[in-house]
């Protein structure tokens, strides 16, 4: 009998074995960038909607909040198929995505997973009573489980993971080795050029003192190119060693990566520094490289949005979306963020430091695109407020009363499960659905944020616009006489003109209004921002009164989570022209749009399962989702670095 | 020909290749009992391991090298022996699971290492044509109205022979549309525009209004392509992947029921 046991062992690793040779069965076409694969339009004619910050079983933290879907599941959901959740209850998107980044956590990629299925006596072995209770709390049962990776993660801020936890670089790295290639087979079997795109990427999670300096890496092409290198660990390193080993992997396969950090809303000051990562003077040569390989930020996402503060922006009464909560402290709330700290967290003052910085180094170190992504860790890309499925397992729906939780990063003094955003999508105009096509929109910032809904965003700077562009094929009018989102317009004297036209998701609220966003430098290098309404619903009916329009008005019924479609607007379109431009001034220009005011997923909860919700998280159960495209600059165009 | 059903029973697969296996190690001389104290490296065990290590480091071992691997070896099966001695085996929660998990992969594992028959994935495709049916594929042109009568105006200029060009409202939607699935029509007008348009007549006359999430529309229908069901070829590694992911958990639930039938399991109140 024992011979018969052992020949079975035997069978199963000579099959086992046998099937990592089978990536030879997948379309050629699918395997690589995707180039010469599909007919592409002549300009980006609709925006791609994806997310580029997906976890699944693979991270460290995800495996120990609870998630047993892997990336065939989250592949699966994302491109429109039925999958079960983590906690049995079936999903499927009824809008599938056009493309997906998962995106696991580079350090330790599947060592919960490992430490979950080694024998307890081998972890006995390892001698280290940390890792010996968590093992313990992680099978005793799921809350035990989660609140164990709560440990780990406040132990990874602090730098303080117990070492028998990281096993030896050689067996970690052949460890990683073996779940990277196995992963990279799986997106080739799931790309469809046209279809859906499934890019290669994963997440380095630098976090010194648990501030927040996270980044997504995301890869422009198949395994035969990413399959020579290996996830850059985030744990004790610096960023500019993320970017060299960026830089080698171009150098030795000849593909391409970009990085996009996110939750800058954490990171205590530390994300858009105006000196560098030690204290000292910002180089050019620092700046120069941030900007060519980190060229879109993700501004909002399930850990909140990351546009702005009330503190940074008084005069923005719509600054305060996805703030509660998030700006108490950085990632684990070991350290308080302190209003000194704001600056260095928020997204439009990132641009408004690139612009001076530009003014002494000759080059904007933050010149970038913005996108939403989830960071769910269910392996579930979902984003609406409908169909929230928790930040993780630990909150998906089963789990009822989930929005009163306390989270569980480390200490949760004052966040709670409300405070989270039902996350956001990226979307990217693109030429068609390839991997190249998409990475090539994020390169040239031709992407923007959404909270979720689908709104369909396109700007265009010139400076010959006017509104009699709408009569004709204004597109190409945009794109040949002027640049989309993310580009330079060179600053020739005139105040420019922006074309901008909004359309609302069509299943989902009106929009109430377009918003362009201006930052500069003034003359005695101040740093400005001002908001301008430039396009509203019912134009008769609401007027400006001191600057402030007039709110759209407020549908939602509390008791039932609906709203009505009977205010706000289809579509919002305008060419503006700024009426403050001054010669010379180097400025940013992006656009935001509102919808008019919805359901949150707090009061979807509170309606579905009976749950009370307290006052000061009711009075934050309807919001206004909206969508930032990406910066337009302005500038004098000279040296080749601004195109950086 | 037709063969008898028990040799398409996945189980009987399983079996089959275990006995294959175990008969070629029988044959190879493997030393299949750890009660022995007798361990041989002979010539194959070690090219074997000489093999494992060139896979890894590109280069074949030095002499030192190969002693050390032998080395590892011996004592790797020193330890495995004395351990199942021992009965480490039993009572471990670990190697239970790993077990169980491997009893699952065999099951599972046909489907996994592929090359694929065409001729099992065409079945396949038969089988379940929903999972793969292609969107009905739409021609049309639409014009936009944000209010409904300012849609039937329109309507009635078209019907006197306007030119429908210089109709509509501008609006970030494509004015025609030539033969694009029922999904991108989704994602770009909504469902419930879709929706209209299904129950909609091809016949290439102006119609409507038509509600949408954005407002009215007048549409004219050219054509409404219906289910031009993608060749097999265009569709093949869409099966293959459907066909793997089910296949796989299928067979293990197939294989673990023949196995659990010869139990008899009580569970005590």
């Amino acid at each position: 009998m024992r011979a018969f046991q052992r020949s079975v062992l035997l069978a199963a690793a000579v099959l086992t074995l046998a099937a990592c040779g089978t990536g030879s069965d997948v379309d050629e076409a699918a395997r690589g960038n995707g180039e010469n694969t599909i007919a592409l339009s002549e300009f980006p004619d609709r925006p791609y909607w994806g997310d580029t910050h997906l976890h699944t079983d693979n991270s460290i933290d995800a495996f120990g909040f609870g998630v047993r879907l892997g990336p065939e599941a989250a592949l699966q959901f994302a491109s429109g198929q039925e999958v079960t959740s983590s906690t049995g209850v079936k999903a499927k998107l009824d809008r599938p995505l056009d493309f997906l980044v998962i995106s696991d956590h580079s350090d330790g990629l599947g060592t919960t997973r490992r430490l979950y299925d080694a024998p307890r006596i081998a972890v006995l072995a390892m001698g280290d009573d940390t890792v010996l209770r968590w093992y313990d709390m992680m099978h005793e049962s799921p809350e035990q489980s989660q609140r164990a990776i709560g440990e780990l993660i406040a132990a990874a801020a602090n730098d303080d993971l117990p070492p028998a936890l990281l096993s030896s670089p050689e067996e970690q790295a052949e460890n990683t080795r073996s779940i990277w290639t196995a992963h990279l087979d799986m997106l080739d079997r799931y790309n469809k050029p046209g279809r859906f795109t499934a890019l290669a990427g994963f997440e380095y999670t630098l976090m010194p003192d648990g501030n927040n300096l996270h980044r997504v890496v995301m890869f422009r092409d198949g395994k035969n190119a990413t399959g020579q290198v290996l996830p850059y660990p985030g744990l004790n390193t610096k960023v500019e060693g993320l970017w060299d080993y960026m830089d080698s992997y171009e150098q030795a396969t000849g593909g391409q990566a970009l990085a996009i950090p996110h939750n800058s809303n954490l990171s205590n000051g530390l994300m858009f520094q105006l000196t560098m990562p030690d204290g000292g003077a910002m180089t050019a040569e620092y700046a120069r490289r941030r900007a060519a390989r980190e060229p879109v930020v993700e501004i909002t996402q399930i850990k909140g949005d990351s546009e702005t503060h009330p503190f940074l922006s008084p005069n923005d009464e719509f600054a305060e979306f996805g703030v509660k909560g998030w700006e108490l402290g950085n990632l684990p709330l070991t350290r308080r963020t302190t209003n000194d700290m704001l600056a260095g967290n928020y997204v439009r003052e990132a641009l408004k430091r690139g612009i001076s910085l530009e003014e002494k180094l000759g080059v904007n170190p933050y010149m970038f695109g913005v996108v939403g992504s989830t960071d769910s860790h269910t392996a579930l890309a979902t984003a609406d407020e409908d169909n929230f499925f928790g930040k993780h397992t630990g909150n998906e729906p089963a789990v009822r009363d989930r929005a009163l939780h306390g989270q569980n990063l480390g200490t949760n003094v004052g966040r709670f499960g409300w405070h989270y955003l039902a996350g956001g999508y990226a979307a990217a105009w693109a030429r068609g659905n390839t991997r190249a096509e998409i990475f090539d929109a994020f390169k040239r910032r031709e992407v923007y944020a959404t909270t979720g809904p689908r709104i369909v965003l396109r700007v265009f700077a010139g400076y010959d616009f006017t509104d009699k562009d709408w009569d004709g094929d204004w597109v190409r009018s945009g794109y040949t006489r002027g640049v989309p989102m993310g580009g330079v317009l060179a600053d020739d004297g005139r105040a420019p003109t922006f074309l901008i036209s909004a359309l609302k998701d069509p299943e989902g609220a009106n929009l109430d209004r377009v918003q362009v966003v201006k930052g500069w430098v003034d003359a005695k290098g101040q740093l400005q921002e001002r908001v301008y309404d430039v396009a509203w619903s019912d134009r008769k009916g609401r007027r400006a009164v001191d600057g402030k329009l007039a709110p759209v008005g407020d549908t939602v019924d509390r008791s039932t989570a609906t709203y009505e479609n009977s205010i706000g607007a289809a579509t919002l379109k305008t060419a503006w022209t700024d009426p403050d431009y001054t010669v010379a001034q180097k400025a940013f220009y992006y656009v935001r749009v509102l919808e008019i005011p919805t359901p949150r997923w707090t009061l979807f909860d509170a309606v579905r399962f009976g749950i009370k919700l307290p006052p000061e998280a009711m009075a934050d159960a309807v919001a206004q989702e909206r969508a930032y495209s990406s910066p337009i600059w302005v500038k004098r165009v000279g040296s080749a670095a601004d195109e950086a | 020909m037709h063969r008898p059903s028990w040799t398409r029973e996945p189980l009987v697969h399983f079996l089959f290749g275990g006995a294959l296996l175990f008969a070629f190690f029988a044959w190879r001389g493997e030393e299949a009992d750890p009660a022995s104290r007798t361990i041989a490296v002979g010539r194959a065990e070690q090219a074997a391991l000489a093999q494992r290590f060139e896979a890894t480091m590109r280069r074949p071992p030095t002499d030192a090298e190969l002693d050390t691997l032998v080395d590892q070896y011996v004592r790797e099966e020193v330890l495995y022996r004395e351990a199942l001695r021992l009965g480490l085996d039993r009572d471990d929660a670990v190697v239970r699971r790993r077990l169980a998990q491997k009893m699952d992969e065999i099951a599972g594992a046909r489907a996994e290492t592929a090359p694929l028959d065409d001729a099992v994935l065409r079945k396949w495709l038969a089988a379940h044509p929903e999972r793969f049916a292609s969107d009905t594929a739409f021609t049309f042109d639409q014009l936009w109205f944000e209010n409904r009568d300012e849609a039937d105006t329109a309507l009635a200029e078209l019907r006197a022979g306007a030119d429908w060009e210089k109709l509509g409202q501008t609006i970030d939607l494509p004015r025609s549309v030539e033969a694009r699935p029922a999904r991108d029509v989704a994602s770009r007008y909504g469902t419930e525009f879709l929706a209209a348009l299904r129950s909609g007549k091809a016949d290439g006359r102006w119609s409507g209004p038509i509600r949408s999430g954005f407002g009215w529309h007048l549409v004219r229908l050219e054509e409404a392509a219906i289910g031009a069901v993608p060749s097999f070829e265009d569709l093949r590694a869409d099966v293959e992947n459907d066909w793997r992911s089910s296949t796989i958990s299928q067979r293990r639930e197939d294989a673990y029921r023949v196995l659990r039938d010869g139990y008899t399991v009580t569970v005590a109140e």
